[in-house]
């Protein structure tokens, strides 16, 4: 051991090329543009890696109409419709306000079209975030999003279009709704994508069997919670076979919220975890996740956090009798 | 940089000091939480565990506080999976409390005479702003409860006079009474002492008396039931009164970060999104109705 890794936090990764103060990443969509849960005492962005702000459009959005959110066994379901004041509000407006000393900013970029993508990420292109994450699996809006998402050429002609207008690091968060995620990754990469996020919401819906109606103003929303962390922590598996010899890195998230969920994703692939659903049971709960990791890492004797990734032991699976 | 907003809402693990059932799943629970107690204002919620096994929070308003007791006292009814969880949670276990959280009510010292209309479980924030108001000897608050099942107190016959009350309307809330606010009850079933009828009819009634230049001395609070509200609204825009409501809707984090509790809000630029957690609960009656 060198004597500068030695003296580097074990909790430190680089991701992309950024340094990450810790594996944790505070997911999109569950924290506003970076700064709401600084209101709750005791919170800080300096205890992750990064966060990624909310879903960023062309033009201002005002998203889907309420119930917007409602807590399911183990989970909840939520179709916000990517309300958002609009990118050039974001650039001009909301980004002078945040302390890029505290933390890595990611833009979470999103459109209808192709074209839309585009003129997004070339906004972000040239602003002070630290990277880009191209969500081509938000399931709450009718156009683009998930219906990109599911398509894998859809998917590699929204990166690849991406990819010629910035040179940031490139995120692409995946869809767990669609048949191959390997095989959605693979054409990633090759379109250009620097790093996944493994996975967005799953489509899902709630019933009032009393009033007979659908709970959720959009009717269906996408689910989030524990009650998804087995799929993420199979596609997170899945994701990492393919990404691994290219050494595209994943943000690992569904579901985790404990040291132990951030544990596994690590280990099934993920350098990075996203949390964001645990943040509304806990808003303190990063610190805990943290701790958790350090003892961890004290108590298997290992050096950094980054030596856990995809260390995953398979059985062999054979048929019984 | 200075960010007023950081670090003004606790976390904190409140033991449950008082916790009693009231008719129609009606619950009064006091927890120690100083912290939140300490900040709270009127029209403050906080986002209360109900039980380890449901993780997502709810949004309870705050009734009462002690900040030199360090606590903080929620009314509530048992609607649904969360809350009827709540109501089981025993003296002496501990709840973590999130708050205080949300923009309170504002009355303006150029209104004195301040009306406040709580249907339901929308009591609770009245009777909070009644504690804060009379304390400030330029306001002269009328208390308007309305309630369809037995309320979760005692009412009992006012001493407190209140020009313009319909003859035999005079049940009050006794804790209100006891701090000299001026109170009167309304519900459609039939209880002793109460106005028979909706908060807004009596607040009607009341209205109606006024010279026009008491009524411009007049501001209206209000929370409860949705259609209660609307009335609220539509009252006060007849006889041009300022009026404050206080709203609730699903809430996911209750801090501004997911957008999941909006409302959609009338601005200069047009129709809006609006969070009831940190843009409310509290707004101007008529952006919304």
């Amino acid at each position: 051991m060198t004597a500068e890794h030695s003296r580097r936090d074990p909790l430190a990764i680089d991701f992309c090329g950024m340094d990450f103060a810790t594996p944790l990443v505070l997911l999109s969509g569950c924290v506003g543009f970076g700064e709401e849960y600084t209101r709750v005492a005791g919170f800080s962005n300096r205890d992750v890696g990064a966060v990624c702000l909310k879903g960023t459009t062309g033009q201002a959005r005002l998203g889907n109409l309420p119930h917007r959110v409602y807590e399911t066994p183990m989970g909840m379901l939520n179709a916000i419709g990517l309300q958002n004041p609009g990118v050039d509000k974001v650039v001009d407006e909301i980004l002078p306000t945040l302390d890029f000393d505290e933390t890595r900013f990611i833009a979470n970029v999103s459109g209808s079209t192709i074209e839309e993508y585009i003129a997004v990420t070339r906004r972000f292109d040239d602003s002070p975030v630290d990277a880009i994450e191209i969500n081509i699996s938000c399931p709450n809006v009718k156009e683009g999003g998930v219906a990109f998402g599911n398509d894998p050429d859809m998917s590699a002609r929204v990166v690849a279009a991406c990819r010629q207008v910035t040179q940031k690091p490139l995120i692409t968060k995946l869809s767990p709704n669609q048949t191959d995620i390997a095989e959605n990754a693979r054409r990633c990469i090759e379109a250009g994508t620097d790093a996944f996020a493994v996975i967005n919401t799953l489509m899902g819906m709630a019933i009032d069997a009393e009033s007979r109606e659908a709970v959720i103003g959009n009717n269906q929303g996408g689910l989030s919670g524990p009650a998804i962390k087995p799929i993420a922590l199979l596609k997170v598996h899945q994701v990492y076979q393919v990404a691994r010899p290219h050494g595209v890195p994943i943000i690992g998230q569904g579901g985790v919220t404990s040291p132990s969920d951030a544990l596994e994703f690590l280990i099934a692939g993920a350098s990075a975890v996203g949390v964001g659903t645990a943040l509304f049971y806990d808003p303190l709960i990063c610190k805990k996740i943290n701790q958790g990791i350090r003892d961890y890492l004290d108590r298997h004797g290992l050096a950094s956090v980054g030596q856990l990734t995809g260390s995953l032991t398979l059985n062999t699976p054979r048929a019984c009798g | 940089m200075h960010k007023p907003h950081r670090g003004t809402i606790y976390v904190e693990d409140a033991k449950v000091l008082a916790h009693e059932a009231f008719a129609g799943e009606q619950y009064i629970m006091r927890v120690q939480a100083p912290r939140c107690a300490e900040k709270a204002q009127p029209g403050s919620f906080a986002h209360l565990q109900c039980d380890p096994m449901l993780p997502m929070r709810r949004p309870l308003s705050i009734m009462r506080t002690d900040p030199r007791a360090g606590w903080v006292e929620f009314l509530y009814k048992a609607v649904g999976e969360g809350t009827r969880l709540l109501s089981r949670r025993k003296l002496g276990e501990t709840i973590s409390v999130m708050g205080p959280i949300g923009k309170p009510f504002q009355p303006h010292g150029d209104r004195p005479l301040t009306l406040l209309l709580g249907g339901g479980v929308g009591i609770p924030p009245m009777v909070f702003l009644a504690s804060s108001l009379r304390s400030n000897p330029v306001y002269q608050p009328l208390v308007i409860m309305g309630s369809e099942v037995p309320f979760p107190f005692k009412p009992r016959p006012s001493e407190i006079l209140v020009p313009g009350m319909p003859e035999g309307v005079i049940a009050t809330m006794p804790l209100l009474e006891d701090w000299g606010v001026a109170c009167r009850l309304t519900s459609g079933a039939g209880f002793p002492g109460c106005h028979e009828g909706y908060v807004t009819d009596l607040a009607r009634l009341w209205l109606d008396t006024l010279s026009e230049e008491k009524r411009r001395q007049v501001e209206i609070f209000a929370c409860g039931p949705h259609p209660m509200l609307a009335a609220c609204a539509r009252l006060a825009e007849q006889y041009r009164i300022p009026c404050q409501v206080s709203l609730e809707e699903f809430m996911a984090c209750a801090v501004g970060g997911c957008a999941g509790c909006v409302v959609e809000v009338k601005t200069d630029q047009g129709p809006a999104m609006k969070r009831v957690c940190v843009d409310g609960p509290v707004f101007d009656a008529k952006t919304v109705f």
